[in-house]
């Protein structure tokens, strides 16, 4: 078998009743037929092969989940054909979830109440993992991460990192072929993102386990990933490797400009504000020319040129002479502005028609 | 290997139980409130005739029958309707449906420990006090085997039913009153609340047909009736509690099979 998972054209369709407001409304809809469909995931191929760890990608409401979600059978495909581990994931989904290991968000599947290592012990035995493979792991485990002091903590008293490492290692503990880990990171400090992002890429070594990775944290991506997929109002926008994707885009460059000296202690707001206006200069001197402007968590305003229009310096120049800049970096592309890029050329494109 | 899913399942649900002391504590609580109320109720209803029993029933045969009724009812009631609404309105149940253990025997099994925990955390000194207060009056014998047994199944059955019930949360949104409509039609139709020999010769004729009375009334009765039982009808009560077992569990099997498509289809 080439490919582990095999997406060949696939669509969901959810069905929503129309709601009505207040309290006659409310008497509508339990007799209301009148029904929307919204196209969550839309014509998606793909084919991921053994040992791969694929980062996908897309904004908030993307299909991101449905899509992970119709790949561990807990839904089905409207249309279009799913294989996963050479098997049609929702048939015998019972069956199929001893190949597959699952993280979804912040939703933990540990015994709440319960020290940590008995919810191993159980999955142990729901399993059927042997006590030496189960050993093993656990030694494995304690390689990886200081996980050891975590075993008798009860899973309420974690913090949400210590939750989550917990999770996903629940989620290798049967050796999966397959883990599909839907935002794993989300609401993580950076040294906790750091943790987990290691202790992947160490499992997926190690046990040569295929990795679906729903994320839209760049970090993520360039830390883990050698192949994106990006996914937007559930059509697929990109699926190529990372090193690619950066070679697509050589002519950019991301030029980072500090306007203010502490723009770490800015309000969200404020950056916004820096942001804009640096946009409004740029803008005004090359008005034919194209950027793409975002802020970087440290306050950063952030502006991605193309050296084929207009050279970096230039535009720089520029800048300086208008507002004080306090500093300067230059990047060769993130792959924040890349993806950033793609969805704007997808707006465009359909704006355009 | 299912077994063994089972009693790690069971497992974990005892260590869980465990954790919850103080809700056990609350529940023993409300169950003496609860006995105080029915004492002074049934005290009146006693007073207010001129017999002595009532129905083949004297006033410490109704009385011990409730306080054995109760305590059943604290280890029987496992909540799993609240539960399973809940799972589905967080959208947890998804996780739940990706272990290699069907759904159903994942929830009996999770829950099991904790009946089996409060049946020797609330039932057994019951029992035992009750024995004690009446010198005896319930008899020690192959009845209560019996009673282990015919419990068991009442379990069962009761768990059955609360599955059936859970599975229709999936269609509404509107739990709350579902739940509460189960909870008064399984406890009055069981026996639960009150004795059936109270009930109208008809009505009783009719709760006959359907299993709630199983879920109570039949474990109950090898307690109070013991001695007065042949082996004959002994089996013969047990059989059509096993009967309803397995009819309520392809019922709610094939139901949440039809159901599930809410999720698998509709996203929930
Ligand atoms: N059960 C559902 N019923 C109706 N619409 C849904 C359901 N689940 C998701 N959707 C819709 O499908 C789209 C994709 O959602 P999702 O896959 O959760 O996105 P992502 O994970 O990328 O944020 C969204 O518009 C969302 O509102
Ligand atoms: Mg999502």
């Amino acid at each position: 078998m080439e490919y582990v998972i095999e997406l060949k054209n696939v669509d969901k369709e959810f069905k929503v009743l129309n709601r009505h407001e207040g309290l006659k409304g409310s008497f509508q809809d339990l007799f209301s037929r009148d029904y929307k469909i919204i196209k969550a995931v839309n014509d998606v191929s793909m084919n991921i092969k053994p040992g791969e760890i694929v980062g996908y990608l897309g904004p908030n409401g993307a299909g991101k989940s449905t899509t992970i979600k119709m790949m561990t059978g807990v839904l089905q495909p409207t249309r279009g054909e799913i294989l996963v581990n050479g098997k049609v994931p929702y048939k015998n989904r019972t069956a199929n979830a001893q190949n597959i290991g699952v993280v979804f968000g912040q939703r933990s599947q540990l015994w709440w109440s319960l020290p940590l290592i008995e919810s191993f012990k159980l999955l142990k035995d729901i399993y059927n993992i042997s006590d030496k493979d189960y050993k093993d792991m656990l030694t494995l485990y304690e390689s990886l991460v200081d996980i050891k002091e975590l075993y008798s903590k009860p899973v309420r008293q974690m913090s949400l990192g210590q939750r989550t490492l917990s999770d996903i290692l629940a989620a290798f503990l049967h050796n999966p072929p397959i883990v599909f880990l839907d935002e794993p990171t989300i609401g993580l400090d950076v040294s906790m993102k750091a943790k987990i992002r290691n202790l992947i890429k160490a499992l997926n070594k190690e046990k040569n386990t295929t990795v679906i990775l729903t994320t839209h944290d760049m970090g993520d991506v360039d830390a883990l990933c050698e192949r994106i997929v990006i996914i937007d109002k559930g059509t697929m926008l990109y699926d190529n490797d990372i090193e690619h994707l950066r070679s697509f885009f050589g002519a950019y460059r991301t030029l980072l400009i500090k306007t203010k000296k502490h723009p770490e202690e800015l309000t969200d707001d404020e950056k916004k504000a820096e942001l804009d206006n640096v946009e409004a200069i740029v803008k005004e001197a090359f008005a034919d020319k194209e950027f793409t402007f975002s802020s970087t968590d440290e306050g950063w305003c952030s502006i991605l040129i193309d050296e084929s229009q207009v050279r970096l310096m230039k535009v720089l120049n520029h800048i300086q002479e208008k507002i004080k800049v306090y500093d300067v970096r230059l990047e060769e592309i993130s792959t924040e502005s890349v993806i950033r890029k793609i969805y704007e050329d997808a707006e465009n494109m359909k704006k355009a028609n | 290997m299912r077994i063994k899913s089972w009693i790690a399942l069971t497992r974990v649900s005892i260590m869980d139980f465990m954790q919850f002391r103080l809700s056990a504590f609350v529940m023993l609580i409300g169950n003496i409130i609860y006995l105080i109320v029915i004492y002074n109720l049934w005290k009146a209803i006693y007073a207010s005739v001129d017999n002595a029993t009532i129905n083949g029933m004297s006033f410490n045969d109704t009385m011990i029958y409730l306080v054995l009724a109760s305590a059943q009812f604290t280890f029987m009631e496992a909540y799993l309707v609240w539960m399973m609404s809940r799972s589905i309105q967080s959208g947890k149940i998804v996780l739940d449906l990706l272990k290699p253990v069907p759904y159903s025997q994942y929830l009996l099994f999770g829950l099991e420990g904790g009946n089996i925990c409060a049946f020797v955390v609330t039932f057994i000194p019951t029992f035992i006090i009750v024995e004690i207060i009446t010198k005896g009056y319930i008899h020690l014998g192959i009845n209560t085997l019996f009673y282990l047994v015919a419990a068991t199944l009442g379990m069962l059955i009761n768990f059955a039913i609360d599955f059936f019930v859970g599975t229709i949360c999936l269609y509404t949104q509107s739990t709350w009153g579902i739940n509460i409509m189960k909870e008064v039609v399984v406890l009055f139709l069981s026996g639960a609340t009150v004795p059936l020999a109270f009930f109208p010769e008809t009505l009783r004729k009719i709760v006959m047909f359907f299993p709630f009375h199983a879920i109570y009334n039949t474990p109950l009765t090898f307690l109070t009736k013991g001695p007065e039982l042949s082996l004959a009808e002994s089996f013969i009560m047990v059989g059509e509690q096993a009967a309803w077992v397995i009819v309520l569990i392809l019922i709610g099997k094939i139901f949440w099979k039809l159901s599930e498509r809410v999720i698998t289809v509709n996203g929930g």
